[in-house]
């Protein structure tokens, strides 16, 4: 009996002076790192001298799935704002489903200092994560607000905060991209030589073209048309009507360039027309039925197949694709013929409205969050990287290795710069890693002394870049860039309408969700029906399209979207 | 200890209802050693089981995250509306059913029938080889088997590629695409996956049958198949009603996996289920109180389904849970 008190009691001290241990460590991490706040923040007030600052890494979250996690001391880039601020970022990408990501962190209440939310901003905002950056920018950011301040009507939350800072600003003047970035119809260069270079801008002749194209190749195993279905990128599906009626990619609506009425495509006759001759395509065999099954990485293994000859898309979405049959390429020039040629395809042939007009994307951006240890280096990292001089670094990089200055103050490449910059040297330069998700001059600005922000935009380096075979393709259409062969875009100050934020669970969202659902369920019938029976489909499809309140969400979308032209009027 | 024990019992005997609790108390110092023993795992029922049904204070409530208790809108039970009101919840209902109950009487009869066979195998060797092939799809996780199901399934896969070379398809098929196959596809991809893990515990079960019995029978005469079903199926009897009753219990649980990895716009009528549409409505939209009402929704189900197996296996007078 003595033996079995003297275990049962040795068991209970054990298990209370765990638990007292495991208190004790807890509180004693709480008071480290709460005292190391005041102590670094001392520090960065002061470091305005030469003093070295003494060096913090912050936890970034970006929202974007496919990148290498990355220190960013760790490349060129990165190491020299390091040493200019002593502030590192380790970055940690997407794996798996975004919203379930941030709805986990959403829910511990624990963030990382900074999150790059990508789509799911609207989670994170209704949840209170991101800090008011009014005061900070006002104390630290004179160059946060040299860039941001034409913005600030349209950043401001409905409380009146700045939350996070969005990255399509224009600073100075604003330059087109020569390349294609957003939607076109893209076909085979080869199809366009073997037909002797057609002007093609009625959706009826590309399918014509493919069409014959096949048909002049039976025995090749082609593919006409593929199209993009995979969970979000879904939208390069439903948004083709859109762009076929002469409209930019607003998201869901078309907005009326004068009354600024926003009216959905989804049910219309644009909508009709498209899938009707999709449904056509289909009954030709020219279409490819598993692109309804297919996942993003099936669909851009397809586009590098060689086998595909025509789809639609974004440009941004299939870049991947491109670098792969561009890097092809370039070894062997024979195969220049697989890479893929934009085309400005409408409805009738009437002017087209691919290109984004200038506009401010309001629900992308990069915010500190509530659990920031040190919102004030952050914010002074931030407002030295707006700095010209780290801008070019960032977007151009180092004089001498990877840009020239000519004797008028022009910035270039030489053709051997162009060539070492594989994605490789990109990753390790740290030009992938503050390209597009840091606060930034926006794409499309210029330098204070006219350059392009964006080498990519410089037209000397434009020029550079081009392949013989680019450039043989380029003067068939007479043309010098890609963007040439595209109507300029007309000015649309709300532009892009899907950059509204739309609250968490509202009707808006909820309608988008269920009018998504409908598609997906529809469109693969729509389109790989037997056509007698598409009319059939297309009235079931249409009846429980208007059961959804489509009077409400267009209602909700045309006062959002007068209420930003009102703000962007009013500055 | 067996001495103190037989001194309380005639005393107890006779006792009213106070003693009843002395009686109680003096159990309880008696075995102080057990109750001690088992506090820690009480504590931790309580703590993760118990706890946080506090959080189904969220259906009721238009919850925001970062907000604290008393800062929450309060909205009665219009998420159960929203839930129980949506046209697509019959059917969400219905598809989660039915791919349960075909996960139920699949695994059940497939896992059964293998056990018993494997069980009659007298080649040892054979019987390890079957047992670890039809034991590794288990080990698989359902991301990469999803992908060999859509390969095998795909327009230039094996299953068309076989059935265009001997003539019985004219064109291809796109099996994902055609929404009432589903059923049959998440059917056949489970046994697949889950057959041989599924036989362990009968095959453990058939170990406990004394071999005496089947001796006996071989001396009334039963062949294999008599002993099967005379000896073997009873002797695991108990086994299989246990699972049963737990199983029916979950059958508002028809997976989450399979039917979001293989499913797809076009079969969304046939493969979408609770679970799926809780996470496109739910969580997605940052709606965590339209989650907890369905989980709430989901567990008094469960609780009802399980307490009526349970009382119909003791009408029967078999074995069951307590």
């Amino acid at each position: 009996m003595a033996k079995k008190k003297w275990f049962a009691s040795m068991i209970a001290l054990i298990m209370a002076l765990s638990m007292i241990v495991t208190a004790c460590s807890g509180k004693k991490e709480a008071a480290e790192s709460s005292g190391e706040q005041p102590a670094s923040t001392g520090t960065a007030g002061s470091n305005t001298g030469e003093q070295p600052p003494d060096k913090v890494t912050f936890r970034i979250f970006n929202g974007v799935a496919g990148e290498k996690d990355v220190n960013t001391n760790e490349t060129t880039i990165g190491k020299m704002l390091e040493d200019q601020t002593g502030v590192n970022f380790k970055i940690e990408h997407l794996v798996g489903d975004l919203n379930t990501k941030i709805g986990t962190m959403v829910a511990a209440n624990e963030y990382p200092d900074v999150i790059i939310p990508d789509a799911g901003i609207n989670q994170l905002l209704d949840a209170g994560a991101f800090i008011d950056l009014t005061d900070l920018i006002e104390k630290y950011g004179p160059n946060i607000k040299r860039v941001y301040e034409p913005y600030f009507n349209l950043m401001k939350a409905e409380d009146g905060g700045i939350y996070f800072l969005p990255f399509s600003t224009v600073v100075n003047g604003y330059i087109p991209d020569p390349n294609i970035n957003q939607g076109a119809f893209w076909v085979q260069r080869r199809v366009l030589e073997w037909a002797g270079y057609p002007k093609i801008n009625k959706v009826d002749d590309y399918f014509k073209l493919i069409e014959d194209f096949i048909k002049a190749h039976p025995n090749e195993n082609l593919t006409g048309f593929v199209t993009l279905t995979h969970d979000w990128r879904f939208f390069a599906t439903t948004n083709v009507p859109n762009h076929l009626a002469g409209y930019p990619n607003d998201g869901e609506v078309m907005v009326d360039m004068q009354t600024h009425e926003a009216k959905i495509y989804a049910g219309t006759d644009y909508e009709k027309r498209w899938f009707k001759l999709l449904n056509e395509i289909n009954a030709k065999g020219l279409f490819d039925k598993s692109s309804f099954v297919d996942n993003y990485d099936q669909y851009i293994a397809k586009l590098t197949s060689h086998k595909v000859l025509g789809f639609f898309d974004y440009g941004w979405q299939i870049g991947s694709a491109q670098n792969a049959l561009r890097d092809a390429a370039k070894t062997d020039p024979s195969q220049d013929g697989y890479r893929y040629f934009p085309l400005p395809v409408t409805f009738d042939g009437g002017k087209d409205q691919y290109l984004d007009p200038p506009g401010f994307v309001n629900n992308r951006g990069f915010g500190i969050t509530v659990s920031a240890k040190d919102p004030v280096r952050i914010i002074q990292f931030v407002d030295n990287l707006l700095k010209e001089e780290n801008q070019i670094l960032v977007k151009w990089g180092v004089e001498g290795e990877t840009y020239l200055k000519d004797e008028n103050g022009r910035m270039y490449r030489t053709q051997e710069m162009i060539d070492k910059m594989n994605q490789k040297f990109l990753e390790d330069y740290g030009f992938t890693v503050f390209d597009w998700d840091w606060p930034q001059y926006g794409t499309n600005s210029t330098l204070a002394d006219g350059n392009a922000a964006s080498p990519g935009l410089q037209p000397e380096v434009f020029q550079l870049s081009l392949t013989e075979a680019d450039k043989k393709i380029l003067s068939a259409y007479g043309v010098k860039t890609y963007a040439e062969m595209f109507a300029p875009p007309d000015n649309r100050p709300w532009f892009p309408a899907w950059g509204i934020q739309k609250e968490q669970g509202s009707p808006p969202q909820i309608f988008e969700a269920r009018k998504t659902e409908l598609q997906r369920k529809y469109i693969p019938e729509l389109v790989l029906s037997d056509p007698a029976k598409f009319e059939d489909v297309w009235t079931k499809y249409t009846t429980e399209l208007n059961k959804l309140d489509i009077a409400g969400y267009q209602q909700w979308y045309t006062e959002r979207i007068k209420e930003v032209v009102a703000k962007a009027q009013g500055k | 200890m067996e001495n103190n024990l037989a001194y309380t019992e005639p005393s107890a005997a006779g006792m009213s209802k106070p003693a009843g609790w002395k009686r109680f108390f003096r159990q309880l110092v008696q075995q102080r050693a057990l109750v001690v023993m088992s506090v820690p795992f009480v504590v931790w029922l309580f703590v993760f089981k118990y706890l946080p049904l506090w959080g189904w204070t969220i259906a009721f409530q238009d919850y925001k995250p970062a907000k604290g208790f008393w800062d929450q809108k309060w909205v009665g039970f219009q998420h159960f509306e929203f839930l129980f009101g949506d046209e697509r919840f019959l059917r969400v209902l219905r598809n989660t059913l039915v791919m349960s109950s075909l996960n139920l009487v699949l695994g059940f009869v497939t896992a059964i029938t293998l056990a018993l066979l494997l069980n009659e195998v007298r080649q040892l060797v054979f019987k390890r080889v079957v047992q670890t092939i039809s034991y590794l799809p288990h080990f698989i996780s359902w991301v990469v088997a999803a992908g060999i199901i859509q390969a095998v399934l795909a327009t230039d896969g094996i299953v068309n590629d076989l059935l265009m070379w001997l003539g019985l398809l004219d064109d291809e098929v796109l099996f994902l695409g055609v929404g009432h196959w589903f059923w049959g596809i998440f059917g056949a991809s489970i046994v697949w996956k889950d057959l041989g893990w599924n036989t362990i515990v009968y095959l453990a079960a058939m170990t406990m049958i004394d071999p005496a019995q089947y001796e006996a029978a071989e001396m009334d005469g039963a062949g294999r198949f008599k002993k099967m079903w005379h000896i073997t199926l009873p002797g695991i009897k108990p086994v299989i009603i246990v699972l049963l009753i737990m199983n029916v219990g979950y059958l508002l649980e028809s997976g989450f996996e399979p039917q979001y990895l293989l499913g797809n716009g076009m079969n969304i009528d046939y493969s979408e289920n609770l679970d799926i549409f809780v996470l496109k409505y739910g969580i997605n939209m940052g709606n965590f109180s339209l989650s907890v009402a369905a989980s709430m929704f989901k567990t008094v189900v469960s609780f009802i389904l399980l307490f009526a197996a349970n009382h119909i296996a003791k009408r029967l007078g078999e074995a069951r849970l307590y």
